[in-house]
């Protein structure tokens, strides 16, 4: 103190200094936005994050606390230009001042897409999109679950076109609020609880939206949800120009709703289709096999005669006549097991569909006075006027011939 | 395997299999037998499963002490 120079300027001490400095800082720059480079980031226990923010020649620190970095919907992270909201304080302690950031946005893009693409790179390295896990759709699910909101067109959608291809589906559906910000959760829940409820294939869906709008499906917590689900799931969000993490982690992208309804369950007029042609290849194949066989026992029973030996004569004579009533009893059986078949297919596209069955050609007659479908020539006469039942319409006729002919094997006539 | 108890996509597959195998002329008369029985067994079967489904819309939510429970979903009172 005995210094003139001090005499003439007050003297700080270093606490009361440091807490000028502070006062004016915080005065001065109370509210700031700044921009730069995140460099030297680090999230200490998850909680708190601390970096320097810096441009080419100059950097300052920063920290942004727990409860103003929990609503980030992107990662801060090295490199990364941003822009900071906040304001400056010093840390008197050790003379040091820094950034308190209340928000902070990416500069350049959209948060919610930014934060899209780190998401999708993130479980894109954990390998949620791989796929060797995906799990196949069963084509024919016995009970089909879907997450949607029942309130909206989308769950409407999907019943119209399961009913279009497969009108005996069952369908659980689980109503969710498919926007705001319970919706993720809901999801998540929704999921599990069609898992514990043991349904074959899970659709979630929602109409077309705004990135925001389809923002529940774009969580970390549902794509891991969507991932670990051990039965199969379609996703079906929005239109078909929006992705979202749903449909990358899922088994299956539907780009829309009503395309997810085509998806799960196969076309039962198709099936039965594939079904009649199989059975029909298969019939067609034993009947080559017995033609083929019949011309070889007949071959060798017109060779008889040639035998000279009496013995071999005879036992030939055996051996052939077992053959021959061998192959009897089995074109038997086929006949009847052929005509049982016919029946059932019938049955099937009949009972269901006789539509369908019109289509392919088939029609009714009733004889022209009853009511009652005519199934033998027998019920019929000469003469006697008929109608016949078309898919677009009645044909009024006349019998003009009767032929009796049984359906025979091979004759390729047993559909008609 | 019983037949009845293969799925829809086994029994296809199975179907198939047979068609392929009745295509080998070389096949004797038995076994050709064997594989259309089964084959109309199959078809049989593929048909029956289809018709299986009940054909029913349901809603599944949770009752007041937690269970999960179904219900016939009327979407008319919603629209």
């Amino acid at each position: 103190m005995e210094d003139g120079i001090a005499l003439k300027s007050k003297v700080y001490t270093v606490s009361e200094l440091n807490l000028e400095i502070r006062k004016s800082l915080e005065k001065d720059y109370s509210l700031i936005w700044v921009e730069g480079e995140v460099s030297n980031f680090y999230f200490r226990g998850k909680k708190h994050m601390y970096f320097d923010l810096k441009d080419e020649s100059s950097k300052i620190n920063v920290v942004m606390f727990h409860n103003n970095n929990k609503n980030l919907i992107f990662d801060i992270e090295e490199g990364l230009h941003i822009l900071v909201n906040g304001y400056i304080s010093v840390y008197e302690k050790r003379g040091e001042y820094q950034i308190v950031a209340l928000d902070a946005r990416p500069v350049g893009k959209g948060s919610l897409i930014l934060a899209f693409e780190q998401l999708k790179e993130k479980l894109e390295k954990k390998g949620y999109f791989d796929r060797i896990y995906k799990k196949e759709i069963p084509i024919l699910p016995a009970k089909i679950g879907v997450a949607t909101s029942i309130g909206g067109a989308v769950i409407r959608d999907i019943i119209q076109v399961l009913r279009y291809r497969f009108e005996n589906f069952h369908l659980i559906v689980r109503d969710v609020n498919v926007q705001g910000s319970t919706s993720s959760d809901e999801i998540c829940e929704a999921i599990d609880d069609l898992c514990q409820y043991g349904v074959d294939v899970i659709i979630i869906a929602r109409g077309g939206g705004s990135l925001e709008d389809l923002w529940a499906f774009n969580t970390e917590k549902l794509a891991k949800k969507i991932f670990d689900c051990p039965i199969p799931l379609i996703s079906a969000i929005g239109h078909e120009t929006d992705y979202t993490i749903s449909d990358f982690v899922s088994d299956k992208r539907a780009a829309t709703p009503s395309i997810a309804g085509q998806l799960v369950i196969l076309s039962k007029t198709e099936a039965v289709e594939k079904i009649k042609n199989l059975n029909k290849r298969i019939s067609h194949l034993t009947d080559t096999k017995i033609t083929m066989l019949k011309k070889e026992v007949n071959f060798f029973i017109k060779r008889r005669i040639f035998i000279k030996s009496e013995t071999l004569l005879n036992r030939f004579n055996q051996t052939a006549s077992e053959f021959h009533g061998r192959l009897i009893e089995i074109m038997k059986k086929i006949i009847r097991m052929r005509q049982e078949n016919l029946k059932l297919i019938l049955g099937n596209l009949k009972e269901k569909n006789p539509i369908t069955v019109m289509d392919r050609g088939f029609a009714i007659i009733y004889k022209a006075e009853e009511d009652k479908g005519v199934r033998s020539i027998n019920e019929v006469d000469i003469n006697q006027k008929v109608r016949i039942i078309l898919r677009d319409g009645i044909l009024s006729a006349r019998i003009f011939d009767k032929i009796y002919k049984k359906l025979e094997l091979g004759s390729g006539n047993e559909n008609r | 395997m019983k037949i009845d108890k293969m799925s829809f996509e086994e029994s296809i597959k199975k179907l198939e299999e047979i068609v392929r195998e009745l295509e080998d002329e070389n096949i004797s008369l038995e076994e050709s037998m064997e594989k259309f029985e089964l084959g109309i067994k199959l078809s049989s079967n593929c048909l029956k499963k289809l018709n299986e489904a009940e054909g029913k819309i349901e809603e599944l939510t949770r009752s007041e002490d937690g269970k999960l429970v179904t219900r016939e979903l009327d979407l008319k009172k919603n629209s």
